[in-house]
């Protein structure tokens, strides 16, 4: 059964179908064609996925794509003004704390919704910020490094 | 696969009347996402995840009510669990991850029915009910007799639960979920143990004791005979010792991927133990004797 999904993806009205089995990921790759979200475990353990939902941030991949109804939703698509990178893209590269990338649009987005609720945020802070997202290069300490630098650049601190 | 948004509580029921048996409840989807894409797909979806009245935290004289559709992560950030229920907390702040926590629920995590479910040990201890609703009425389930078996609950295929009733412990209570697991974050309990003492009025004794045990058992369970062992005596290292391995005893684990039945069976022995002990010190500030 299908039926008719109209959300708000990066500031944008968006009004598309999915069925009901539809994951919201899904919905974010195949049928908008927004393929920075990424698909790798499937079952919410990876944190490839992760997108801004109202507010917090969610696997993609266990989230039916019903739920975007009425929805408030930020992908990675939607962090970079422009040509100009989001403070945790540029510090992610800065730092670099990108290996292979597949897991990277998933950090970057924890890592937002982090800075979103904090620019000073404790080493706790930030390993429960990131405790959902795996990064199998293991490329970890340059993660926090980026972390770290995101977090002084947006609070003016660097 | 058909689907249904019902917008009350009785819409909801009787969609689940006519289509039980081949129907699946979902609201979080943490779970029941990860069985459509990798299982197979029920008949009919049922989402509840908007039906209104059914995710608050509040509180009630003497409990706390939580509604189903409430969020691990709204328990986690909840200043009255944290104070007045420590224990669900700690099993709140554990679960998963950040991102599973913001959408998982507490109704899903209960109803979910797994011995592993990282909230079951400590409402057992808290000895919480559930108000499960039927299309002939509602009735009130306390959680030491709600679980029937993996993924089974006296829910059936037709039951919703609405709210959780948790009792606050008696004055000066102490309690602590410790959970046994390979990872820190998003991993599954190969053991969970939760530890409650009410100490008696003089803080000698143990006045009274819960032992809540996940991931070892076809449901998770309490384990009695030892609180009988225990309760209205001061806690020695004797006591200590027999009661850890009588309540290894009363856990009947299964060998799996993540361990096998023997280890599941030391490593409850081992943090009954622990458990019993911090928790005695922080509730009678007594060493073990």
């Amino acid at each position: 059964m299908s039926f008719t999904i109209n959300t708000k993806i990066n500031g944008k009205s968006i009004s598309a179908s999915a069925e009901a089995s539809t994951s919201l990921l899904e919905f974010l790759r195949d049928t908008l064609e927004m393929k920075g979200s990424k698909l790798c475990c499937n079952t919410g353990e990876c944190g490839a996925c992760t997108i801004i939902y109202n507010g917090m941030p969610i696997n993609s991949c266990v989230t039916m794509a019903a739920d975007a109804i009425g929805a408030e939703i930020t992908t990675i698509e939607g962090l970079a003004d422009g040509d100009k990178l989001h403070p945790v893209q540029q510090a992610f590269i800065d730092t670099g704390a990108v290996q292979c990338g597949y897991c990277t649009p998933g950090y970057i987005i924890s890592v937002k919704a982090l800075l979103d609720r904090t620019t000073k945020p404790t080493t706790e802070d930030i390993e429960e910020a990131v405790s959902g997202n795996i990064c199998r290069c293991t490329g970890y300490n340059k993660i926090v490094d980026a972390i770290h630098l995101a977090a002084d650049r947006i609070a003016g601190r660097a | 696969m058909e689907y249904f948004e019902p917008k009350s509580i009785s819409e909801a029921l009787s969609v689940l009347v006519k289509h039980g048996a081949e129907a699946k409840v979902i609201a979080g989807g943490t779970d029941v996402m990860v069985d459509i894409k990798f299982k197979e797909e029920p008949g009919s979806l049922v989402n509840i995840k908007k039906l209104p009245g059914m995710s608050g935290i509040k509180e009630n004289g003497g409990s706390l009510r939580i509604g189903a559709l409430a969020t691990i992560r709204d328990l986690e950030t909840n200043a009255l669990v944290r104070e007045k229920l420590p224990v669900l907390w700690e099993a709140a702040h554990q679960f998963a991850s950040l991102q599973v926590r913001n959408t998982a629920t507490i109704g899903g995590n209960i109803c979910r029915a797994s011995p592993s479910g990282e909230t079951l040990a400590p409402l057992l201890v808290l000895e919480a009910t559930g108000k499960c609703a039927f299309s002939d009425g509602e009735k009130s389930q306390p959680f030491t007799s709600f679980f029937q078996g993996p993924g089974k609950s006296v829910l059936g295929a037709k039951g919703l639960l609405t709210e959780i009733d948790v009792p606050y412990p008696a004055a000066g209570s102490k309690s602590v979920y410790l959970k046994h697991a390979v990872r820190g974050a998003m991993d599954i309990a190969m053991v969970g143990v939760a530890v409650l003492i009410t100490p008696d009025p003089g803080k000698n004794n143990m006045q009274d004791v819960r032992i809540g045990l996940g991931a070892v058992a076809p449901t998770p369970i309490r384990a009695p005979k030892t609180e009988a062992l225990l309760r209205g005596k001061p806690l020695t290292a004797a006591l200590l010792k027999e009661a850890a391995a009588l309540a290894a005893s009363e856990s009947s684990p299964i060998s799996d991927q993540r361990s096998s039945g023997e280890y599941r069976r030391w490593i409850v022995e081992a943090l009954t133990r622990r458990g019993l002990e911090q928790t005695w010190k922080a509730a009678t500030g007594k060493e073990v004797a």
